[in-house]
């Protein structure tokens, strides 16, 4: 007794139906997704403020101060004294690099043995 | 249905329209009827059955959920984090797990603490077994665990153990900056120092109206420097403990802005364990405590009789005798018992010639002087441990001579640390702050005091003792440090000791352009080594040169070699 139309409208109800099935499960994942991530992401900020707390335990300026004392012998280590401190406009000039005669040889003399050793992508070989 | 429906109203409608005809209704009434009475049924059955529904949703609705047998989620209020004029945290809240068992539903409890045992190895057994065997529904295991330990934990599988978030603050450097960041109560309010500074400036209200949540709060950036703090603090320990002093404190101010970069006195606190925060003697000495400054205040005598005009830096004073009065001799310490100029005044540290100075000013416009520097008032500051300083109610001839020398009047020492500041910046009074401050800020709401004459003629001064003085232990080659030793008698019962010392350094460096005040005191200072003196220059001075010559670099002042101090006075 089915006519054409209550054929094509079963099929409509039927694939709305598992559509909307779909389209729920989907978003339940999604929630499930989402939560999740707030988890973890409550977990990192956690983690970041632990370990901010730790770094500024760690370069507490009594901590360094104390590893400092403990291998001063091993390291070297001195307190600045004040005069060592200059400005760069307080150095003294360097005295100016002897200029050596490369006229006698090809570039100077810099790139004369022929091929470089070194090979990078850009080398033909 | 409806069609016998509508049959049925038709014919109704019919009957009323002709009420005289005769209307056979029987065997309708024996259909209709009943297909209506049927109707109405199940309209009714529906009706109730969903009315039921209705009903049983609104009262699960409205019903309290079963209540656990553990405590409510407590809801600490977070706090900003503090952090030092480099970014560098003082304070921050951390997260800590606290574990704790439901009894009742822990079904094995010997497995349970042998499985816990493996995570905390301390768990003392026979406590434990007797904790969870009772019938009680919570009770705490352990409190403030690591993260890592929360974990493990949670790794085990044990039924009927759980956590709890709490909220704590945690001051990483422990006790270097206690006395400037405070204190939090258990509920996270802020209850000393800084940390109830920011509560009284509207955290209170943000965390009452639940508006203070992790994520929006911006870290409240402080003046102090953390490396700076640590040296000051560093210093005073060693120091106290060198010279068998009981109590020492310290601040190093920006001398143009009134930024407090460092203060620290001790004894102190560690704010992560404050179970002897409030003992009497670790309280906040150079805020909270008012001390007769000794002859530190000859600075602010020399400052004032120079400005008045009525002494100039070339006069003579007599100092071959000591000076009498009501009853009291005035006599110096290291009497040079001849006329003194008013730099040698200064340099020797002359009671009698100062006293004499303070004679040329008055009473009147010596009270006047100090008043206007701001030493007789109440100081005013972010920290709410702010002290009253103590004055003669009234001020008599003997006052004025006994306070040109720093007896007489109590003030905190941070209050003569900005006074000491202003004589030496160009006469501006800043009032410290915590906070950062700009120099164009400082510049608006800074008093002219006296006038940068004068205070370039205290800078030569304190130069010149630094030099030649009292003061050269406190000096550091490069950093031209200027400097004025006190050494003041403590009162005890109600006379001054001669043994029981209060000892106080103000520097400044560099001399000629001082970008910051030191202030150092030490409480009843004994000699370093058995025949050493215990007077403020080696001391207190000390103590000061050292906090410049570690500090200096840090705070980016230049060491400059250069610089004669002649030319200081010549260019004045």
């Amino acid at each position: 007794m089915f006519r054409t139309t209550d054929m094509v409208l079963i099929a409509v109800m039927l694939s709305a139906a598992a559509f909307t099935y779909k389209i729920k499960g989907d978003a339940e994942a999604k929630l499930a997704e989402i939560r999740r991530l707030e988890t973890s992401i409550r977990l990192e900020e956690d983690t970041i403020d632990v370990l901010k707390a730790d770094w500024s335990l760690l370069t507490q300026p009594a901590r360094l101060q104390r590893l400092t004392e403990i291998y001063k012998s091993q390291l070297e280590l001195e307190p600045v004294e004040a005069r060592q401190i200059v400005e760069i406009g307080d150095l003294p000039m360097p005295p100016p690099l002897p200029i050596e005669d490369g006229t006698s040889q090809p570039l100077g003399g810099m790139a004369d043995s022929g091929q470089d050793p070194v090979v990078t992508g850009g080398v033909v070989r | 249905m409806i069609r016998l429906w509508k049959k049925f109203r038709g014919t109704a409608a019919e009957g009323a329209a002709r009420p005289r005809s005769i209307v056979m209704e029987g065997a309708r009434k024996s259909t209709g009827g009943r297909t209506r009475h049927r109707v109405l049924m199940s309209v009714a059955v529906f009706f109730g059955l969903y009315a039921a529904i209705g009903g049983r949703l609104v009262y699960l609705g409205l019903q309290e959920p079963p209540a656990s047998s553990a405590p409510g989620v407590h809801i600490t209020a977070s706090r900003p984090d503090l952090v030092d004029r480099n970014g560098e945290v003082l304070a921050t809240d951390i997260k800590t797990a606290s574990l704790f068992a439901e009894p009742r539903r822990i079904v094995d409890i010997d497995e349970a603490i042998e499985k816990l045992a493996t995570v905390l190895p301390d768990l003392d057994y026979n406590q434990t077994y007797r904790k969870l065997d009772s019938d009680a529904g919570f009770v705490w295991l352990r409190r403030q665990l690591s993260p890592r330990q929360q974990a493990e934990i949670m790794a085990l599988g044990v039924p009927g153990l759980g956590f709890r978030t709490e909220k704590r603050r945690f001051y990483p450097g422990g006790s270097t900056a206690s006395h400037i960041l405070g204190l939090v109560n258990i509920d996270n309010k802020g209850i000393a120092g800084m940390e109830k500074y920011v509560d009284d400036q509207g955290l209170a209200d943000l965390q009452a109206t639940g508006l203070a949540v992790p994520g929006n709060l911006e870290p409240v950036r402080l003046s102090v420097d953390l490396r700076v703090q640590h040296v000051v603090h560093d210093e005073l320990v060693q120091g106290m403990e060198k010279y068998h002093a009981i109590a020492a404190g310290a601040v190093v101010l920006d001398a143009k802005t009134g930024e407090v970069v460092a203060m620290a006195s001790v004894p102190d606190y560690d704010p992560n364990k404050p179970y002897n925060a409030l003992e009497k003697d670790r309280l906040n000495r150079m805020s909270a405590g008012v001390y007769e400054m000794g002859s530190t205040f000859k600075l602010f005598t020399t400052a004032m009789a120079l400005d008045s005009g009525l002494v100039s830096i070339n006069d003579s004073f007599d100092a071959t005798r000591a000076l009498r009065i009501a009853g009291f001799t005035i006599n110096d310490f290291h009497g040079k018992h001849r006329v003194l100029t008013v730099p040698e005044i200064f340099i020797y540290s002359s009671n009698i010639g100062t006293a004499k100075m303070a004679d040329v000013v008055g009473i009147e416009g010596h009270r006047e002087f100090l008043k206007r520097v701001g030493l007789l008032d109440r100081m005013r500051t972010e920290l709410p441990e702010v002290a009253h300083p103590t004055e003669p109610r009234v001020w008599k001839k003997l006052n004025s001579i006994t306070i040109s020398f720093g007896h007489g009047v109590a003030t905190t020492p941070l209050q003569t640390a900005m006074a000491a500041a202003a004589m030496v910046n160009g006469g501006k009074l800043i009032p410290p702050t915590f906070l950062p401050r700009t120099e164009s800020e400082a510049a608006a709401i800074a008093e002219q005091v006296i006038s940068p004459e004068t205070s370039a003629l205290m800078r030569y001064l304190l130069r010149l003792n630094a030099e030649r003085g009292s003061g050269r232990r406190a000096d550091v080659e490069g950093y031209f440090v200027g400097g004025k030793t006190g050494t003041a008698e403590k009162v005890v019962n109600g006379r001054y000791s001669s043994d029981k010392r209060f000892n106080a350094f103000i520097a400044s460096f560099p001399a000629n352009d001082p970008d910051y005040v030191v202030l150092v005191i030490i409480d009843e200072p004994k000699p370093e080594k058995p025949g050493m003196g215990a007077t403020a220059g080696l001391n207190a001075g000390t103590m000061a040169g050292n906090i410049i010559r570690r500090s200096a670099p840090l705070l980016g002042v230049k060491p400059d070699f250069g610089h004669e101090s002649a030319a200081l006075l010549v260019s004045r």
